[in-house]
């Protein structure tokens, strides 16, 4: 049985039509004008226990939105939405025993006290047994090497070290699921890729159900197997990240570094992308042409130095279906 | 759930209130100073007026610098507002982030508003013992101050009330800010914070007594200083819970369409 899933979940965000001006005010007091605009548009999707899952969509897709609904904070507009066995926006207190949230832009933490005490909080609000709590607690200091800044108030920390701390906080009640959003958002390289193996242990050491809310493609292809992508509400692609990149990744590029300068550079079946110098980047679709082919037709005509084959990464692939939309929705098993 | 498990986060609330203020040590201080000064000003204030007139509104001198002083202690924990934390959380999202925790968000600035209020009355206790070496009120019979203390506690919480309502407006309208100082005004006033109630002439006096707001500080006042005979606490104590269990149902009823309108419309 999946611990998430939706059913043709939407949500319509209604508001008074406001029109500018001091008159404006005026009328919007009198006549009830409603402008309605649709956030999420008939999302269905399940998560297995354990999963991994990366929701990526551009800013405004519906992400945040679908995660405030499994939440439990906001009420569907219509469809149905399951979080392990209850429905969140109906028993909202018992659902939240079951998650732990991570925001990147906002912090939980208490902002006067030391860190700890901010953990012992969350201990009290989640009634977590002081045995659990203490070794939870040892854990996470140990993983996310708080153990310097644990008596620092909160306001005295670094980003990378509040964002340690809200990860420590949010998995303190042992939550089955947890929603991540930009959890790595303004961090830098290290502190990056502290967050990026707490989230990979965690999931596979405590079988926690992560769900990834991200701009940052690297978090997502470090960690997830699986993405569901959002755009406009609608879910246009929810599958393994190999099947996205087997699907729209077609395209390769061949990077030659000529040996003597060549004016006129010409292949067929690739199309010059840029030309830096001597070196010449060349765009192919491998479905049309073999790399191998590619390689063998500029060695004919001119002196190579080196050659190498770029892969496209996710988020080139991403760019490209924001652009020009994904052709058509498809959901493929893993 | 067991009761302990439940009442757990909420004393823990209290708790980190607590520890949050007592990180601001330094304004306790000058605080005390200011206070002492008051409480000698207010004396001298009513020293004077009652050079006119010896006992003005009928009270006494002496009771009436008790009235005053006790009534400038007992701002010192109501004027204390957990409630204005609602203010900012909406404002800023906030909020959201705290809906999503097993709590019940009232119970949450009750409760973090009483850690403050608590720290708050560490501060009373050296501010009394100066007060009555300054300016020496009357201390009732302990019967006495038993009913101030029952009045008083519900006063605090009509008062938590009041500011409850006042900033759950916020979910609605941000500028509130205009509304809660009249708001306060008046409850300083026709509470008989400034003064005692019985200075209002004729109707005026009649309407004020019968306001909410005489429940914050008039009853208990007038029980302290005596005004209030044993025979009429039982009829005092009604009216002030009665206005408690009023403003806790509005309370609730308002803060429950609050909810529904972020549960619906995304904060």
């Amino acid at each position: 049985m999946p611990i998430i899933e939706t059913r043709d979940l939407r949500k319509v965000f209604r508001s008074v039509k406001r029109t500018p001006g001091a008159l404006g005010a005026l009328r919007t007091l009198f006549t009830r004008e409603h402008v309605e605009r649709v956030a999420v548009e008939g999302v269905s999707m399940s998560l297995e226990a354990g999963e991994l899952v990366g929701y990526i969509g551009p800013n405004g897709a519906g992400k945040s939105t679908t995660i405030k609904m499994m939440t439990g904070i906001l009420t569907p507009t219509s469809g149905e939405i399951h979080v392990a066995g209850l429905v969140p926006h109906l028993e909202r207190r018992r659902n939240a025993r079951n998650i732990g949230v991570v925001f990147g832009q906002r912090s939980q933490l208490y902002w006067d006290l030391p860190l700890v005490e901010s953990f012992e909080l969350l201990r009290a609000i989640y009634n977590v047994p002081r045995e659990r709590y203490r070794a939870n607690l040892a854990e996470f200091t140990e993983i996310l090497e708080m153990g310097d800044f644990m008596t620092t108030p909160v306001r005295q920390l670094s980003l990378g070290q509040r964002m340690r701390g809200d990860f420590a906080a949010a998995m303190m009640h042992d939550p089955r699921i947890v929603y991540l959003d930009e959890p790595t958002i303004g961090l830098d390289v290290l502190a990056k890729e502290a967050i990026r193996t707490f989230i990979a242990r965690v999931n596979a050491e405590r079988g926690t159900t992560v769900i990834l809310t991200t701009h940052d493609l690297a978090d997502v292809e470090r960690l997830c197997r699986r993405i569901v992508l959002i755009d406009s509400g609608r879910i246009i692609f929810d599958g393994a990240i190999d099947v996205i990149k087997e699907q729209y990744g077609t395209h390769r590029t061949l990077v030659v570094e000529l040996a003597s300068d060549e004016p006129a550079f010409a292949v067929d079946g690739a199309e010059l992308e840029s030309r830096v110098g001597n070196v010449v980047r060349l765009r192919f679709d491998r479905k049309l042409v073999k790399a191998e082919q590619l390689i063998r037709r500029v060695a004919e005509r001119y002196s190579v130095n080196d050659v190498r084959i770029e892969e496209p990464d996710l988020e080139s692939i991403i760019r490209r279906i924001y652009v020009e939309g994904y052709t058509k929705p498809i959901t493929s098993s893993l | 759930m067991r009761l302990g498990a439940a009442l757990e986060p909420y004393v823990e609330f209290a708790r980190k209130a607590f520890a949050r203020e007592a990180t601001y040590r330094v304004e306790v201080f000058t605080n005390l100073g200011s206070l002492v000064l008051r409480v000698y000003l207010l004396r001298q204030l009513w020293v004077a007026l009652c050079a006119q007139n010896a006992a003005p509104a009928g009270i006494p001198l002496h009771a009436m610098i008790t009235y005053a002083t006790v009534a400038l202690l007992m701002s010192l924990v109501l004027e204390i507002d957990g409630t204005r934390a609602i203010r900012e959380k909406v404002r800023e999202g906030t909020i959201a982030t705290d809906l999503m925790k097993p709590i019940v968000l009232p119970f949450y600035f009750f409760s973090d508003g009483f850690g403050q209020t608590l720290f708050g009355a560490l501060l009373i206790v050296p501010a009394l013992a100066l007060a009555l070496f300054l300016v020496r009120i009357d201390v009732p019979s302990p019967a006495t101050l038993a009913a101030f203390a029952l009045s008083f506690a519900i006063g605090y919480c009509v008062n938590f009330f009041l500011n409850f309502l006042m900033n759950t407006v916020a979910f609605w309208t941000m500028e509130t800010f205009a509304i809660q100082l009249m708001i306060r005004w008046a409850s300083d006033l026709l509470g008989g914070q400034i003064l005692p109630l019985d200075f209002f002439p004729g109707v005026l006096g009649k309407i004020v007594e019968n306001l909410p707001f005489a429940a914050i500080y008039s009853t208990p006042l007038r029980i302290y200083i005596g005004e209030l005979p044993p025979a009429a606490w039982p009829a005092a104590l009604l009216s002030q819970a009665s206005w408690l269990a009023l403003f806790a149902i509005v309370g609730s009823v308002v803060w429950r369409a609050a909810e529904r309108r972020v549960v619906a419309q995304g904060g």
